[in-house]
């Protein structure tokens, strides 16, 4: 790390990680806050040296955080900004406290962003409508709740293994008096023919118009597809992402780690990675109601079966029926359009 | 109907047409689209208004009376947002050249963002000088800005009213090079675009259409003798047989009523059959429509064919006295036709493909006034 932008001891995970504790606040926001925080304690002289820092204050975020994808097209927003910010300050020091209020700013702004969002959603959701949503996404929770106002939904949502977030969203919309219904993600296909439409959030929205959510959205998607059933996805306009993966494997996100084979037992003598190829520690669960049938042990995956696992997946765009953003209601061509008018513009 | 607080200018206009749109006195997209900028243009002429926004409030006011007098009329509310967008343009480039305001600094993330935001690209300088400086809520006399600006108003809806007049013969400029010698076409309804642009591709080429009669409308006999008047061979065929005589077809061309942000079309009833069929045998299906049926709404509830009905009659007349009691007849008149079945728009302003449809809503209308 170059030792002249990181002045003191600011570090930007630890600002980054305290701007996530709010709960309103996405990564891609806190990142933009991180890095407008980190104009204040830079003391880079030049514009080049600022964008420098910038570039190493979101590398450093990028690196530390597990999943880089959507804080990544915050910092991505920011610098593209920085960089492109009409000079008219009289100094440097003055252009820089300009810059760190924009950012402010912005993060303060896009905090309506989901109403609007939810907005928009709301002319799409009939009275009676039937939704499948997908783990939980506080965009969703906006749309459907502000709908529930003054139409009648009911809602189904897939548990979201391995991080059942799912049932936070369940929790919600059933303390909002939402009818509400958490099926396995295995049965999307088995519910799908029940369901007016398909609603879920983003990590990100990248430059072919797909989507990157978490992991089970691309299937959702899929089988939405083969159902005719219409797939809507929301994304706040911070979470445009200049990427083009042409499979799930250009994620970032993806090592090689992810989908790995074992060794197989025998051949491995002398080998270090000694839990994988013996026989997997399976946590055996006692079910909680007695009798409901006999040698009834739950399997579970155990934490290093779970890290074999991607944890966001890819959606392509001819699988999407269109994207709302705070922006207007995007076709997934229209993204594209978009991020190239924005970033080449 | 209650009386208006504050009467429109242009006022018995407004009220006129609104009076038959109500009575569908005025039936088809571009009739209804025609008599809504006559009926602004009177309104802007008669305005007195101090400032931009006056204007608008009032350009606004008259436009959601007529909406409302015939909601299924879409055209209507796509003349006033356009007439809206165009006087908006005007107005802030006359006002550019008067004043060069100081832009210091209003440069933000959000602006940042919305560079991405789809806009035409302005060609050509504004239409006129404005020699007099433009100068709003001038507290001395207060008509002065008006006076200055009209002349330009009325030139930006001149300009929607040409590009009506002309719709036609600019959606058939290039149907040479749509439809080639010896290949049959089928086609649905009387779609006026559709009979210009066949009409103009006989003069160049020697092929067949086959109409389907359109059943209970039968707006395709109408279609079918104005061809055949023209000299292009054509056929007359019942809705039935259009899956069974699909394979011999080169092309199918669709009018269209409306055409909706996602890339689908309102189209008349018989039209999603057709499409169906077309894809079945990967057959184009290109739709001719002038831009003034882009619509900025998406396919909410038109899945249904709901859009509008029609008399029953045709399907069930009252010479069936006894049967007519006992069932309910139901007579749609438009499909709606998703964008996976189109392949091209051919409209007055080129040929684009259903997923740039939204693209060009965004060029053509401002945000602000898809509600009216």
């Amino acid at each position: 790390m170059s030792a002249q932008t990181q002045s003191g001891d600011f570090d930007i995970y630890a600002t980054f990680q305290q701007f996530l504790q709010d709960e309103e606040i996405s990564p891609p926001l806190a990142a933009i806050s991180a890095l407008a925080e980190a104009i204040v304690r830079s003391n880079a002289g030049t514009m080049f040296e600022l964008v420098q820092a910038l570039n190493d204050g979101a590398e450093e975020l990028k690196r530390r955080s597990p999943n880089p994808i959507s804080l990544n097209a915050g910092c991505e927003l920011f610098i593209a900004f920085v960089t492109l910010f009409p000079h008219e300050s009289d100094n440097f020091a003055e252009l820089k406290k300009e810059l760190e209020q924009q950012g402010r700013k912005y993060a303060a702004e896009a905090l309506t962003f989901r109403d609007k969002i939810a907005e928009l959603a709301l002319g799409f959701i009939k009275d009676d409508s039937v939704i499948l949503t997908h783990s939980h996404s506080r965009v969703v929770l906006k749309a459907l709740l502000h709908a529930h106002k003054t139409k009648r939904i009911s809602v189904y949502v897939t548990e979201s293994r391995p991080r059942g977030l799912g049932l936070k969203t369940y929790e919600t919309l059933t303390a909002a008096g939402i009818p509400c219904t958490v099926v396995l993600d295995s049965a999307v296909a088995y519910v799908m023919d029940r369901v007016d439409f398909v609603l879920v959030g983003s990590e990100a929205v990248v430059e072919s118009g797909g989507l990157i959510n978490y992991v089970g959205s691309n299937q959702m998607a899929i089988i939405a597809k083969a159902a005719n059933k219409p797939f809507y996805a929301l994304a706040e306009s911070y979470k445009f992402h200049r990427l083009f993966p042409l499979s799930q494997y250009d994620l970032p996100t993806h090592n090689p780690n992810i989908l790995s084979f074992p060794t197989p037992i025998g051949r491995s003598a002398g080998t270090d990675d000694a839990p994988s190829t013996s026989t997997p520690d399976i946590i055996t669960k006692q079910p909680a109601r007695l009798g409901t049938s006999s040698s009834s042990t739950e399997r579970a995956m155990n934490q290093e079966q779970i890290a074999k696992n991607p944890g966001v997946d890819y959606t392509r765009p001819d699988l999407i029926s269109l994207v709302f953003s705070d922006v207007g209601i995007l076709t997934p061509e229209g993204v594209s359009q978009y991020l190239v008018g924005m970033f080449a513009g | 109907m209650a009386p208006d607080p504050t009467p429109i200018p242009g006022h018995k206009a407004v009220e006129t047409l609104v009076a038959k749109l109500r009575r569908r006195q005025i039936v088809g997209s571009r009739q209804a689209a025609l008599e809504t900028v006559l009926v602004l243009r009177q309104v802007v002429s008669k305005a007195r208004f101090s400032n931009i926004q006056q204007l608008i409030v009032i350009i606004r006011e008259a436009g959601r009376r007529l909406v409302e007098a015939q909601p299924k009329e879409h055209t209507v509310g796509n003349t006033v947002r356009r007439v809206l967008h165009n006087i908006r343009e005007e107005y802030h480039s006359a006002v550019k050249v008067s004043a060069p305001t100081s832009s210091r600094n209003v440069y933000t993330i959000s602006k940042f963002v919305l560079q991405g935001q789809p806009r035409k690209q302005t060609v050509g300088a504004p239409k006129s000088e404005t020699t007099a400086t433009l100068k709003e809520d001038d507290p001395d006399d207060p008509d002065s800005f008006a006076r200055g600006i009209k002349p330009i108003l009325m030139e930006a809806i001149q300009d929607v009213l040409d590009e009506l007049e002309t719709v036609y013969d600019n959606v058939s400029k290039t149907a040479k090079d749509h439809i080639h010698s010896d290949e049959i076409i089928l086609t649905i309804g009387h779609s006026r675009t559709v009979e210009a642009f066949l009409k103009s591709a006989g003069h160049t080429r020697n092929y067949t259409v086959i109409v389907a009669e359109t059943a209970p409308s039968y707006s395709g006999h109408d279609m079918a003798r104005a061809l055949s008047a023209a000299g292009i061979s054509t056929f007359l065929v019942p809705d039935s047989s259009i899956y069974a005589i699909m394979s011999r077809v080169n092309k199918i061309i669709l009018g269209a009523h409306a055409i909706l942000a996602n890339g689908g079309l309102v189209a008349i009833t018989g039209s999603l059959l057709a499409a169906t069929a077309a894809r079945a045998h990967s057959t184009p299906v290109v739709v001719c429509a002038g831009q003034f049926k882009l619509t900025p709404l998406w396919n909410l509830y038109h899945d249904y064919g709901a859009l509008d009905f029609a008399d029953p009659s045709s399907v069930l007349g009252f010479e069936e006295g006894k049967l007519v009691e006992r069932v309910d007849v139901v007579n749609p008149y438009y499909d709606y036709v998703g964008p996976e079945l189109v392949d091209v728009f051919i409209t007055n302003d080129g040929d684009h493909p259903p997923s740039s449809v939204y693209r060009l809503i965004k060029e053509t209308y401002d945000d602000d006034d898809h509600e009216l």
